[in-house]
């Protein structure tokens, strides 16, 4: 056993140093510089599936990014966002509508012993991603021709401009390795069969994921020697772990950005990535208790999302009218119904409900929880009794998921959250029939919808196209299984002499920040 | 073992020093500082709770959110939430919750614990080594790791709650009341009751209880907090009562998330935890002291 050495007088010396450290701004940096460039961030929550065609997505996404190839990467072109190709890459581009020329860098291996990274290897991993959860993403791509060891062609089965942006610049568009993944069984969960980026990665569950640079990695140099998220689950503590200078880096509350806004703290910074976030309270149409559309249509014009965006979200967030976020081709100004308390109770009447309870899940995150309370004693005032459930991110992202167990078939209503990317068709694909006890908890089909879904895909003519995506958010208004909310900013306080790098849905792309 | 004091037919003498005994006790309790401070603690504890929805200004879920996190002011003594919720009305009501827990909680479980204790005392020595058993297992795992598996299979409920404040805290009674059984068992008085053919539920619940009941009560008052904080703990990590319900916890756990911009949440959340430990510990330090003075300050 080791006995601590410490006395009165360490002990003072040790208080002193670290009062010290609190009082000069400049410390945490040099702690920063003298421990080899250590990033300290927050992750929200364990990663649990890194294989991009399973994984639930949000720091799923900022691991792969790290540790996996891609293609393109976002890049900021003030206000919005465009493409470019990453290190992996020496060319990408379009030499037709349908046809995607990609050459990769040469000399870039995976981790071990897989050898080198081939187009042999996008095309595995591009195939695969065709019949994953993440399908959509890959509808319009038909396949991917190898034409060489390092070169290849994407080969889209109509014209859709925006495949590099929606997705290879995103998490579906991870590359992996085709020896280690079969290797592995043809699905991972949480560790790379093998990688290829500028870091490892390793993670402690519950506790924290640390990215260290990848001695094997050939391509730019990562602007940290070393990144470690710490899982802190709640935005606020994140907050206090920011301000106390224990992390670089974290998102925003609504209520702190509210505040940072009026008075910015000592060496911060904010960037706001993008507001592709949507969140909604969903229903269950299949449910006994909300088969009828009155009942529906009825919850939805008992909720005042007004008074949400004050109380939950400080009116730091847009009012949503569908999935198509704010900037989008597609988004809209406003949406099938209105808050109208009486016109609740008059449909409540015409359906011949009285006494109705509902049980609203929701992760038990802040913003959440408020937002619960605030709709439940909207539907008090309506004569509808809700039970709010608060539930961990694990159970929370399973449970309208039929291959997960049974409790879609208890689910009622929810509070539901999706991140997406520039451009509208991605929103609109988790709702299609092919979806539905995936993604598309409030189980509903049209067959309108599912045409216009691929009507989109391939509609060039951008105001027929726009009007595509203003059709299919109305027909989501008609099943009346949803309530829109609003689109939350994806906003980061951060150390100013750190440049941090985000993608316009919000996930941070550690090996591009910089010190700055 | 001594007769019953109460006893009609024991001798006046005796019942006179019994009285001269209560009569001192009571006056040790009644000029103790200690004593009384926790007295009036709990006293306000209690009125607090009980009286809540008469206490309280407002509905302590009544909404107003263009004045969501106010400071306070008259109107709103403690500030507002982040929903505009009276914070003091949602004090007094998160009493209730305390009072509820503390109250059902702290009975159930010295009941159980009473009898699995005396059980324990009485029986044959493998039943006895069974239930040390049972009650070390039950102690040696952490309330909150029980909590979290509990609500993972069932979900967040005050049902849940005081379920995990029962079983965790069974033991302590249990062990008490073992330890004073073991005591008595085979006292002269019990030994007599035996031999004249008495049951053994009759032994146990008229003759063995009302002599072991006595520090388990002074138990019970210094559990109240414990219970208290059990449940502040268990609402504050999310795991106890459902929104829109206050409890200390909940209003600890909304403050703490907010401690920059509304601090009087956590104050104001804090304060009542503290009076109730402070006052439920003085008051269980004060009894053991007059009742018990061989487990006094002194020692």
């Amino acid at each position: 056993m080791t006995l601590s050495n410490t006395t009165r007088r360490t002990f003072l010396t040790s208080a002193a140093a670290l009062g010290a450290a609190g009082i000069f701004p400049g410390g945490v940096g040099m702690l920063r510089a003298q421990e080899g460039r250590v990033l300290n961030l927050r992750l929200d929550g364990d990663n649990s599936i890194l294989d991009p065609g399973y994984m639930v997505g949000g720091t799923e996404i900022e691991a792969q990014k790290q540790c996996l190839p891609f293609l393109a990467e976002y890049v900021r072109n003030g206000d919005t966002f465009t493409w470019q190709p990453t290190a992996h890459v020496t060319r990408l581009e379009y030499v037709d509508d349908t046809h995607i020329e990609f050459e990769l860098a040469p000399g870039l291996v995976w981790s071990g012993g897989h050898g080198t990274l081939k187009a042999s290897d996008v095309a595995y991993s591009y195939a695969r991603m065709k019949d994953s959860e993440w399908s959509g993403y890959f509808d319009a791509l038909e396949t991917v021709e190898v034409t060489g060891e390092l070169t290849g062609t994407l080969v889209l089965s109509k014209p859709f401009a925006p495949f590099i942006m929606v997705t290879l610049c995103h998490g579906p568009g991870a590359i992996v390795c085709e020896a280690a993944t079969e290797a592995a069984g043809g699905r991972f969960t949480t560790e790379f069969p093998a990688i290829c980026g500028p870091y490892t990665y390793s993670a402690t569950p519950g506790q924290r994921a640390v990215f260290e640079r990848n001695p094997e990695w050939t391509g730019p140099a990562p602007g940290f020697d070393r990144v470690v998220c710490h899982v802190i689950t709640e935005v606020q503590a994140a907050e206090l772990a920011y301000e106390a200078g224990e992390i670089d880096c974290t998102e925003l509350g609504p209520d702190s950005l509210a505040r940072y806004s009026r008075e910015m703290p000592d060496n911060t910074a904010i960037t706001t990535a993008g507001q592709l976030q949507y969140m909604w309270m969903g229903m269950n149409t299949q449910h006994p208790k909300l088969q009828d559309l009155k009942v529906r249509q009825a919850i939805q014009h008992a909720v005042d999302v007004d008074s949400i965006l004050a109380g939950a979200f400080a009116g730091t967030s847009a009012q949503s009218h569908g999935i198509v976020c704010p900037g989008l081709l597609g988004a809209r100004s406003e949406h099938g119904y209105s808050y109208d308390p009486a016109k609740a109770r008059e449909l409540l009447a015409e359906a011949g409900v009285s006494g109705l309870q509902l049980t609203l899940r929701t992760q038990n995150w802040q913003e959440r929880l408020l937002t619960a309370q605030i709709i439940q004693a909207n539907l008090a005032a309506v004569g509808i009794t809700v039970k709010i459930l608060p539930m961990e991110s694990g159970p929370f992202w399973e449970m309208g998921m039929e291959e997960a167990g049974d409790t879609w078939k208890e689910l009622e209503l929810w509070l539901m959250r999706f991140a997406t990317v520039p451009d509208p068709y991605e929103a609109t694909q988790w709702f299609i029939s092919e979806q539905v006890g995936v993604w598309n908890w409030e189980r509903w089909t049209n067959e309108e919808f599912d045409r216009l879904y691929d009507e989109g895909l391939s509609e060039t003519d951008t105001a027929k196209r726009e009007a595509i995506y203003f059709r299919m958010q109305e027909i989501m208004d008609e099943t009346g299984a949803y309530v829109w909310i609003n689109h939350e900013p994806e906003t980061y306080a951060h150390r100013t002499d750190i440049e941090v790098v985000a993608a316009p849905s919000g996930e941070l792309n550690y090996h591009r920040f910089r010190q700055v | 073992m001594s007769a019953p004091l109460s006893d009609p037919a024991a001798p006046a003498e005796i019942r006179e020093s019994a009285s001269r005994e209560r009569r001192e006790k009571l006056w040790r309790f009644l000029t103790d500082w200690q004593a009384m401070a926790g007295l009036v603690l709990v006293v306000l504890f209690f009125a607090s709770a009980i009286f809540a929805p008469w206490l309280a200004p407002y509905d302590p879920n009544a909404m107003d959110i263009p004045a969501r996190m106010s400071g306070p002011t008259w109107a709103h003594i403690a500030g507002t939430d982040q929903l505009g919720r009276d914070t003091f009305s949602r004090i007094l009501h998160g009493g209730r919750v305390a009072l509820y827990i503390s109250a059902i909680g702290v009975s159930a479980s010295l009941s159980i614990g009473l009898v699995l204790g005396m059980i324990a005392g009485y029986g044959p020595r493998w039943l006895d080594n069974l239930m040390l058993l049972m009650f070390d297992a039950v102690r040696s795992f952490p309330a909150v790791i029980l909590a979290l598996a509990t609500v993972a299979l069932t979900g967040p409920s005050l049902t849940v709650v005081l379920a995990i404040v029962i079983l965790t805290t069974i033991p302590s009674y249990g062990r008490v009341a073992r330890t004073a059984t073991l005591a008595l068992r085979h006292t002269e008085f019990i030994l007599a009751e035996r031999s004249l053919g008495a049951s053994t539920p009759r032994i146990l619940f008229q003759h063995i209880m009302p002599n072991v009941i006595g520090p388990l009560l002074i138990l019970a008052a210094m559990e109240v907090p414990v219970v208290v904080s059990i449940e502040a703990g268990l609402s504050f990590l999310g795991i106890g009562v459902l929104p829109p319900q206050a409890s200390w916890g909940t209003i600890l756990n909304e403050g703490y998330l907010v401690i920059r911009d509304a601090p009087w949440m956590v104050i104001a959340g804090g304060i009542p935890l503290i009076l109730t430990t402070l006052g439920f510990t003085f008051l269980g330090e004060a009894l053991r002291d007059v009742f018990d003075p061989r487990m006094g300050r002194g020692r």
